[in-house]
C-alpha cells in the first residue's frame, strides 16, 4: 500500500496487546512492532530452539503451548507457556546462549522479535523500544526476585 | 581512519568471526569466480542493481530520519525520492551549461588534448634520448598500430610508420571508425541505467518486506541462523559500500590537495573524477592517471613547467601506493574482514576471469559469497540442526499419513 495505514483490528494485534511487554504501547505503535516480527508455525513436538544455541531474539506464543526443559531432564518440564506468553527474552539484549530447550507441546503459532530489528527500533522509534525495554526489565527483575526467594526457601528447608 | 557508524545489525550481532576452513574458502572463491563469469552476460542488469544498492545504502538513513519523525515508511520513501529528484534536477541545471559547452567544443578539446599528448610524448622521448639513448632506438610505429587497429579483430591496416612523437595520427579517422560503436554501446546502457531510480525506490519501500517474504520459506530448524545470515550479508554490503565511499573520499582528498599545490585548475573535481575511475582497479587507475597528467600538461604548456606532468605522475603513483597498501585494505578490505593479500589476489583473479566487469564486481560479490558460504558451512556441519530438521520433516510426514496405514507408525522414508 502506498500510504500504509496501520491495522488496528487484526486478531494478531489484539493478542499482542495482551502481552505484558507491549501493554504500554498504542495500537499504532503495536502495529509498527508487529511489522517487524516473523511468524512461524511449529508442529507438536518440534524443537523451537536448543540449549547452548546462540540466541537471536525472543519468541511469543500466539496459539498453542510450548514447554521449556533442560535436555538432560526432558521429562522435567521447567515451565509450560500458553498464548500471550514469551520466552527467550534475554536474547533480545545480548547474544548469550540459550539456557534451556523450547519445544512445542502442540501445534503452535509463534512470532519472533529479533535483536537486530529491536536495535533498529531503538534507532528509529526509541520511545517504543524504551517502553518495551522497561517492561522487559520489570519481568526480569520479578523473575530474579522469585529465584532469590526460591533459593532462600530451599536453603531454609535444607538447614531444617 | 574513518570509523563507520555501527548499524543496528552490527550492534546486535556478536563480534565473533565465523570460522571458515580451507574447503569452505575454496568453495567461496570458486562460487565467486563462477558468479563473475555469469554476471558478464547480464551486466546490463547487474550494474543498475549495484548502483541501486549503493543508492539504497546512501538514502536509507534519510528514510529512517523520516520514519523517526513519525512518517510511515511509504511516505518517507516518496519524500526522499522527490527530494533526490529535485536535487538531481538542480545539479543538472547548474552543470548543464558547462556540459553543453564542453560537448559543443568536444572536437576542438579532443584535438587540443591530442596535441598535448603528442607534445608530451615527444618531449619525453627527447628527454629520454638525451639521458638514456640506449632506451630510445626503435621507431614508434608499433604504438600507432595498436591505436589504429579496428575493434573487430581484423588485421591492422598497413600504414606508413608515424613520425617519432606522433601517438595518434588521425583523430578524425578514429572518430569515424569508433564513434558509431561508442554511440551504440551508450544507447544500450541508457535503458539499463533508467532502471536505477526504479529499483532504488522499491528497495527503499519494500526491502524489509521482501526480506520477510524470503525468510518465510526457510524451514524452522534453520530459521534463526539463516536470519543471522541475512543480517550479516546486509551489514557486509553496507560496510563495503561505506568503505568504498570512504576510500573514494580519501583518494580524492589526497590527490586534490596535491594537484592544488601544483596549481592545476579545479584540482578537487579532477581528483574526484580520478578517484571514481579508480573503482575499476588497475585499468581505471591508469586512465585516471592519464587524464590528470594530460590536464596538467594542457593547463601548463609553458616550457618552464615541462617537469610538471612528471611531478603529477609521481604524485599519482604516491597516492595509488597509499591507496593499494594502506587505504584499500583498511577500508574496503577491513570492512569485509578479508586479508589484504586475499583482497589483492581476488582483484587479479576477478580481472582474469571476467575482465573489467570482474575487477568492478569481485569485492562486493566476494563479500556476499564469503558470509553466505561461512554461514552455510556452519549450517551444513551442524549435526544438531540437521537432525532437528529431519525430525520436523518426520513429524510432518507422520501426521500426513496418520490415517493411511490404519494409524500405525509407518516408515516415512527417513
Amino acid at each position: 500500500m502506498l500510504f500504509g495505514l496501520p491495522q488496528t483490528t487484526s486478531p494478531r494485534l489484539q493478542l499482542l496487546k495482551n502481552v505484558v511487554l507491549f501493554k504500554d504501547l498504542s495500537m499504532r505503535e503495536l502495529a509498527m512492532v508487529n511489522s517487524m516480527m516473523h511468524e512461524r508455525r511449529y508442529i507438536a513436538d518440534e524443537v523451537i530452539f536448543d540449549q547452548g544455541e546462540e540466541g537471536q531474539g525472543l519468541f511469543l506464543v500466539l496459539s498453542g503451548r510450548v514447554k521449556i526443559t533442560l535436555p538432560a531432564h526432558v521429562d522435567q518440564v521447567l515451565i509450560e507457556l500458553g498464548p500471550g506468553a514469551f520466552f527467550g527474552e534475554v536474547a533480545l539484549l545480548d547474544s548469550s546462549i540459550r539456557t534451556a530447550q523450547a519445544r512445542a507441546l502442540e501445534d503452535s503459532q509463534i512470532v519472533a522479535l529479533f535483536r537486530t530489528e529491536f536495535y533498529s527500533l531503538l534507532d528509529t522509534h526509541s520511545a517504543i523500544a524504551s517502553r518495551i525495554s522497561f517492561q522487559l526489565a520489570k519481568v526480569l527483575a520479578a523473575r530474579l526476585r522469585q529465584t532469590v526467594v526460591n533459593a532462600a526457601r530451599i536453603q531454609h528447608h535444607e538447614a531444617a | 581512519m574513518p570509523t563507520f557508524a555501527k548499524s543496528p545489525a552490527a550492534r546486535a550481532m556478536p563480534h565473533r568471526q565465523l570460522a571458515a576452513g580451507p574447503i569452505v574458502w575454496i568453495g567461496i572463491i570458486a562460487v565467486t569466480c563462477l558468479l563473475l563469469v555469469l554476471f558478464q552476460y547480464v551486466l546490463w542488469l547487474i550494474v543498475p542493481v549495484m548502483i541501486a544498492i549503493v543508492a539504497y545504502y546512501i538514502l536509507s538513513p534519510l528514510v529512517d530520519v523520516g520514519v523517526r519523525r513519525g512518517l510511515t515508511r511509504a511516505r518517507a520513501v516518496i519524500i526522499v525520492t522527490i527530494l533526490l529528484t529535485l536535487f538531481l534536477i538542480l545539479l543538472g541545471l547548474i552543470f548543464a551549461p558547462k556540459v553543453s559547452a564542453t560537448i559543443d567544443n568536444l572536437p576542438q578539446t579532443i584535438s587540443e588534448y591530442t596535441h598535448t599528448a603528442n607534445t608530451l610524448f615527444a618531449n619525453a622521448q627527447r628527454t629520454l634520448s638525451k639521458k638514456a639513448p640506449m632506451l630510445v632506438s626503435a621507431p614508434v610505429a608499433a604504438n600507432t598500430s595498436v591505436l589504429s587497429a579496428p575493434a573487430n579483430g581484423q588485421p591492422a591496416p598497413t600504414t606508413a610508420p608515424a613520425a617519432p612523437g606522433e601517438i595518434v595520427t588521425n583523430v578524425a579517422d578514429l572518430q569515424a571508425r569508433y564513434s558509431g560503436d561508442v554511440l551504440m554501446e551508450a544507447a544500450r546502457w541508457v535503458p539499463s541505467l533508467l532502471l536505477v531510480p526504479c529499483i532504488t525506490y522499491f528497495l527503499l519501500l519494500d526491502g524489509p518486506r521482501f526480506k520477510r517474504f524470503i525468510v518465510q520459506a526457510i524451514p524452522n530448524a534453520f530459521f534463526e541462523k539463516t536470519l543471522y545470515l541475512f543480517y550479516r550479508v546486509e551489514d557486509q554490503l553496507r560496510r563495503y559500500f561505506q568503505g568504498l565511499m570512504a576510500l573514494t573520499f580519501l583518494d580524492a582528498l589526497c590527490l586534490g590537495i596535491g594537484l592544488w599545490i601544483f596549481g592545476l585548475h579545479e584540482p578537487f573535481l579532477l581528483a574526484a573524477i580520478a578517484a571514481v575511475m579508480a573503482w575499476v582497479p588497475y585499468l581505471g587507475s591508469i586512465c585516471g592517471g592519464l587524464l590528470v597528467v594530460l590536464v596538467a600538461a594542457h593547463d601548463f604548456p609553458d616550457p618552464r613547467y615541462a617537469w610538471l606532468p612528471y611531478e603529477v605522475v609521481f604524485l599519482f603513483i604516491g597516492v595509488r601506493m597509499l591507496d593499494d597498501f594502506i587505504f584499500l585494505p583498511l577500508t574496503v578490505g577491513r570492512s569485509l574482514h578479508v586479508h589484504p593479500l586475499v583482497t589483492m589476489l581476488m582483484f587479479l583473479l576477478g580481472g582474469a576471469v571476467a575482465g573489467i566487469a570482474g575487477l568492478l564486481l569481485v569485492m562486493p560479490v566476494l563479500g556476499v559469497v564469503m558470509v553466505a558460504g561461512q554461514i552455510i558451512g556452519e549450517l551444513l556441519t551442524d549435526e544438531r540442526i540437521l537432525a532437528r530438521h529431519r525430525h520436523a520433516q518426520y513429524l510432518r510426514r507422520k501426521r500426513a499419513r496418520v490415517d493411511l496405514f490404519d494409524g500405525a507408525d509407518a516408515d516415512v522414508g527417513l
